[in-house]
């Protein structure tokens, strides 16, 4: 297998555990102990009642793409022989729109990426450390 | 909301530039000196009137840090210097910084400058954003957004899809930018370009093509502001500052920017309606950034702005001419400070100083970009996270 040279994401004190369960698979957010609100990025307080106490909660592996980019050119040169590759915010089932990820949606042609567009997670193992969660089109090989 | 109390008591008294390049071949240190200095000059100030110095960079320093330009100019008395991030959302606060720190009485006479050899150093650097992966890059930089388009685009396809916006409607707005620019001697980007032009343009990063991506440059513009009493006794007529804000919130969804938090404070602050607004140089790092701004600084109602652009109501003899230089797109990328001098000339009783009128501006669209008289001019920077309005005297 050839080494994986794009940039990996360098996790902090309040995101390992969101990155160390995408490594076993499984998408998960922090969810307020006290008002029960999802958040998103990972934060140590809950920007909606302020409370420190949260948990990891796994999500629902399906979301909606709410919009999207699709990058032709690139600044990268790692990524070159990706494009065109599509970058979506994507609003996870179940989170009451308070997680929308960016990442990327693939196993589908550009052309066919919408708004609104109901997706699934597929985790991607690109080093033995780190798998990132990307999407692809629901209802799709299922 | 009442008037904002520093409403009309400062003012912009001094404009400066340098040429725009994709190579100045100078450090950003003399790019900012050369600004300054004209700027000074043309407030009909002394070096060492200045006891106030501000600037603003984007994420990491870049371009020209205010401490150097602070000794350079040998300043024996420097009150008050601040310079923070913020990057293109931050050109207007820039300026109301230095208009706080007057009205404070904290400092006499403000500079505010902006100078970057942004095009010759900065793209060779652009390959340094696989670093950025700390913080929230981390969500952003391994999915490959390395580049504004890919950050600010899900603005746009959501707008698309929400209201029916076209790429065919950027290209109305980049063609009309592009035709302001060609009145513009300090234009970078001055051939007409058409909206064929416009659409056969390769993409970049969907939905945006070449032709709807602002330019990358190397150059420096300073301003001097001062308090409204001494600027009476200035060389030019004073353009006031009426209101402002700088700072940021959250938006009913992706369509929107924060220029819909910005505008009520800024209108309120300065007793005036969005009616009242006479020009506006808007941030356009992309064609759609430019509309959607307009949208939401409610001087179109939110969702027509493609409509809005393809009837022309933008250019110069329009019901609300937007980008009279030709902004980031045509003019030059000086993080939007370059906006702020187009609204000061544009509002000086003499008018713009460098289009291609030979004598008093004719208004005969082939030579003259100064629009007919305009009072109030409302300017705003990134998703409207800062912005003002000014006014002529």
């Amino acid at each position: 297998m050839e080494a994986y040279t794009k940039p990996l994401p360098i996790p902090d004190i309040d995101s390992q555990p969101f990155w160390d369960r995408c490594k076993a698979h499984e998408l998960a957010a922090q969810c307020c102990h006290d008002c029960g609100k999802f958040r998103w990025p990972p934060q140590a307080f809950c920007p909606h009642c302020y409370s420190w106490k949260f948990d990891w909660t796994k999500l629902e592996e399906t979301g909606t793409v709410c919009s999207f980019v699709v990058v032709h050119y690139v600044s990268i040169p790692a990524f070159q022989d990706d494009v065109p590759y599509v970058v979506a915010h994507i609003t996870l089932d179940g989170t009451d729109n308070r997680v929308t990820m960016i990442s990327n949606v693939i196993e589908c042609p550009w052309q066919e990426v919408k708004v609104g567009m109901p997706v699934r997670v597929v985790f991607e193992d690109v080093t033995p450390e780190v798998t990132l969660p990307k999407f692809r089109p629901a209802g799709r090989m299922e | 909301m009442p008037e904002q109390p520093i409403k009309d008591k400062t003012a912009i008294v001094g404009i400066g530039w340098t040429a725009f390049s994709r190579k100045s071949g100078v450090t950003t240190l003399t790019l900012a000196a050369e600004a300054s200095l004209k700027a000074i000059a043309d407030a009909g100030l002394q070096v060492q009137d200045i006891d106030g110095v501000v600037s603003f960079y984007h994420r990491q320093p870049e371009g020209q840090m205010v401490r150097e330009l602070v000794r350079a100019l040998g300043l024996k008395k420097c009150n008050f210097e601040f310079y923070s991030d913020g990057g293109g959302g931050w050109n207007c606060g820039a300026v109301l910084s230095g208009a706080m720190l007057v009205h404070s009485g904290i400092c006499k006479n403000v500079l505010v400058f902006k100078a970057r050899n942004r095009y010759s150093e900065g793209r060779a650097a652009r390959a340094e954003r696989a670093n950025d992966v700390k913080g929230d890059a981390q969500f952003t930089t391994p999915f490959g957004i390395h580049h504004a388009a890919a950050s600010f685009g899900p603005i746009a396809t959501a707008h698309m899809a929400r209201y029916g916006t076209t790429t065919l409607d950027f290209a109305h707005l980049a063609v009309t930018e592009r035709s302001h620019a060609a009145l513009n001697q300090k234009a970078m980007m001055r051939k007409p370009i058409t909206i064929e032009d416009h659409q056969n343009s390769r993409w970049i990063i969907y939905p945006f093509r070449l032709l709807d991506c602002c330019q990358e440059s190397d150059g420096g513009v300073a301003l001097v502001i001062t308090s409204a009493e001494r600027a009476r006794d200035l060389k030019h007529a004073p353009v006031y500052i009426m209101s402002g804000m700088g700072g940021q919130g959250q938006t009913a969804g992706l369509w929107e920017t924060n220029g819909a938090n910005s505008a009520p404070l800024l209108y309120e602050g300065a007793g005036i309606t969005p009616r009242d607004v006479s020009i506006a140089e808007i941030y356009d790092p992309f064609t759609f950034m430019c509309m959607t701004h307009i949208e939401d600084f409610g001087l179109v109602k939110k969702g027509e702005i493609g409509g809005w652009v393809t009837a022309g109501h933008n250019r110069l003899d329009g019901d609300l001419p937007v980008n009279t230089h030709g902004g980031l797109m045509s003019e030059a990328h000086i993080h939007g400070l370059n906006h702020v001098i187009e609204a000061v000339q544009q509002l000086r009783p003499e008018g713009v100083v460098d289009d291609l009128c030979d004598g008093p501006h004719t208004y005969d669209r082939s030579k003259c970009r100064q629009v007919r008289n305009p009072e109030v001019a409302l300017v705003c920077g990134e998703c409207g996270e800062s912005a003002m309005l000014l006014r002529r005297a």
